[in-house]
């Protein structure tokens, strides 16, 4: 962990603190820390705020170094951190700016049954996508692809698989970026990435991902959640997960290719872990096409998780995935660094937005949303802690006109893992949950120690925060009731 | 001649830290750190042998491309590794055989899968004639 902040943040708004630039030489923009009272003094604490400065001397950075409510500290660039750069004044692109986990994100699907149906079964079910979910820990799921298979996802991402009858048109259109981006290349990617990732598509992981069961508990925008399928009282499924060992070796590849990259461009960097090429350079280059490559890999992994768990309720339930209603409500990445139009400065610009933990929260009528997002914006899938609750949010207009169209991604950690594990000495946490309505199944015990709820920041407060600050607006709130840990 | 490890704690994170009284023998405990926190090294035969060879500018760059690598012989080849053997190693190469096994799900336990080695606050150096240093890892 780094050192509590020493300096003063300016106070701009109820939800808005000011770094300002002044405080560090090298600081080329402010930062800028949406919070609140209650959240603020974890987030100083924790050395997240000097991260927040360090991203302020990117070169190219343009507006300001941005955090979201649930900030912490990160490896370079600290979680919950938003950075845009322009290439027209020499803007850099960072692998820590988007992490290890490339395009980690979240999927929700939304089904027509009553979670009072489901209840009864509930231990039953959990055990059984228990055992068909893929952790892809010590060995490689049951989608195996071949060199040329895996060049097909790296290059195409999800599309890829509505080619192989694995996706649906409407999976594509209710994901991010349709699933794929633009510009990937898997030549850029290493043998050793592709060795690492070659039987990891489809697979959960372990850490903070999951897969979950989970119902409405809440709806705050009625005509918004009828749009997007939710309806009080229904099951929906959630999946967190992210690029798996493939993204893992592509952002140490890049952070190892990159380390006499500031030298060669004359950039001077307050943290080795921030190491960075101009966007405009062929090391800038190959990072991102390598990068993006990763990232349509986790959307394939997301889908095929979701082809799995509809595979699951479909026997368990003896039904079709059709007659149970399951269908994608929306994909979001939120470890990811996307080539955006933006104005910035009163001029439209085409800039590097790295999100580290913060997702995309485009507007209505966002001209890059699918038909059926336009009128209400984009869909915000924000998973909350095993214990509380997840939220579904809509994109907002302040969020373009002030954080890059970003908002944030989670409740954002407070305890290390091993002061998560002593806290849970002599508790049984599955008990605990199982007490709350949640029946939780992981490997191992230290698994759900670990993610216990009291290692996250209330996730009532950072929502509270984003939508107050007019970032996005709440559709739903969902109440976990089955969750499977890698 | 002696060498210990353990693990520290981070925010989001774990971190290895090994002592010793040479850089030979501080590698090796770095690199069986790494390899316990992924598989309780007692649980690890030493039935086969994989060789290494490691290049980097410096030290600290040694250090975390070195973990990189056993990282990756473990998530590439799922060998899980027992023991890091350094035959030679100056400050910018290393040489290490590491022993061990293929996985065996009924007798390996992964106790965590590991994302990364960092840079974060790395740190290989001498103190008071000893050698120290502390890696953070992602997970």
């Amino acid at each position: 962990m780094g050192k509590a902040f020493e300096g003063r943040l300016e106070q701009i708004d109820a939800f808005r603190y000011r770094l300002p630039k002044i405080m560090r030489p090298d600081m080329r923009v402010d930062g800028i820390i949406y919070s609140s009272p209650s959240l603020l003094s974890e987030v100083l604490s924790g050395g997240a705020i000097d991260q927040v400065a360090n991203v302020a001397t990117l070169p190219g950075i343009v507006g300001a170094s941005l955090a979201m409510p649930d900030i912490h500290w990160g490896y370079g660039f600290c979680i919950g951190g938003v950075a845009a750069t322009d290439p027209q004044q020499g803007g850099v692109v960072s692998p820590g700016g988007v992490g290890y986990d490339i395009n980690c994100g979240v999927r929700l699907i939304r089904t027509d049954l009553p979670v009072g149906e489901v209840q009864p079964r509930l231990k039953e079910l959990v055990d059984q996508l228990f055992r068909d979910i893929p952790l892809g820990v010590g060995v490689g799921g049951p989608f195996s692809f071949s060199t040329q298979e895996m060049k097909h996802i790296l290059d195409e991402g999800a599309p890829y698989l509505m080619q192989r009858g694995l996706a649906s048109a409407e999976d594509i259109e209710r994901t991010e970026s349709n699933g794929h981006l633009e510009g990937a290349d898997a030549s850029a990617v290493s043998a050793e990435a592709f060795k690492r990732g070659h039987d990891q598509c489809g697979t959960l992981g372990s850490g903070n991902h999951f897969a979950e069961v989970q119902f409405v508990e809440e709806v705050y925008d009625a005509s918004a959640a009828e749009a997007l399928g939710l309806e009080a009282g229904m099951i929906t499924l959630m999946i967190h997960s992210g690029s798996r060992g493939l993204g893992h070796q592509v952002c140490s590849d890049a952070i190892k290719s990159l380390r006499n990259a500031p030298q060669k461009y004359g950039i001077a960097l307050p943290d080795r872990q921030l190491v960075c090429a101009p966007l405009d350079s062929p090391e800038g280059r190959q990072y991102l096409a390598g990068m993006r490559a990763a990232a349509n890999f986790a959307w394939c992994n997301r889908q095929l998780l979701a082809v799995q768990m509809r595979r699951t309720l479909e026997r368990f339930f003896d039904q079709t995935g059709e007659s149970l209603g399951l269908r994608q409500v929306y994909d979001v990445a939120h470890n990811i660094a996307k080539m955006e139009s933006h104005v910035v400065d009163g001029r439209r610009r085409e800039v590097c937005v790295h999100r580290k933990g913060a997702t995309r929260a485009f507007p209505p009528g966002h001209p890059e949303l699918a038909e059926a997002f336009r009128p209400i914006g984009q869909p915000v899938i924000i998973p909350g802690s095993m214990g509380t609750a997840s939220y579904v949010l809509l994109g907002a207009q302040t969020a373009m006109a002030n954080t890059f169209g970003s908002t944030c991604h989670g409740a954002g950690r407070v305890l290390s893992r091993e002061a998560a594990i002593r806290r849970a000495s002599g508790r049984r946490i599955d008990q605990e949950l199982m007490s709350k309505g949640i029946f939780a199944r992981a490997r191992g015990r230290t698994g759900l120690a670990e993610e216990q709820p009291e290692a996250y920041k209330d996730i009532d407060a950072v929502v509270e925060c984003v939508t107050h600050a007019g970032l996005s607006s709440k559709v739903a709130r969902l109440k976990p009731i089955g969750v499977v840990k890698g | 001649m002696s060498s210990q490890y353990e693990t520290f704690e981070h925010t989001a994170d774990i971190g290895l830290r090994a002592s010793a009284d040479s850089l030979e023998e501080l590698f090796a405990a770095l690199g069986q750190a790494l390899a316990n926190y992924i598989c309780p090294v007692s649980q690890v035969r030493r039935s086969q042998s994989r060789p290494l060879n490691v290049k980097a500018d410096d030290l600290e760059s040694l250090a975390v491309d070195f973990l990189g690598e056993v990282l990756g012989v473990v998530q590439f080849d799922h060998f899980m590794v027992a023991e890091a053997r350094v035959s030679k190693m100056t400050s910018t190469e290393i040489w290490v055989d590491l022993l061990g096994e293929g996985y065996d799900p009924t007798r390996h336990e992964i106790a965590a899968e590991v994302k990364a080695v960092t840079y974060h606050q790395l740190k290989v150096e001498q103190q008071a004639g000893r050698w120290v240093a502390s890696v953070l890892l992602d997970i």
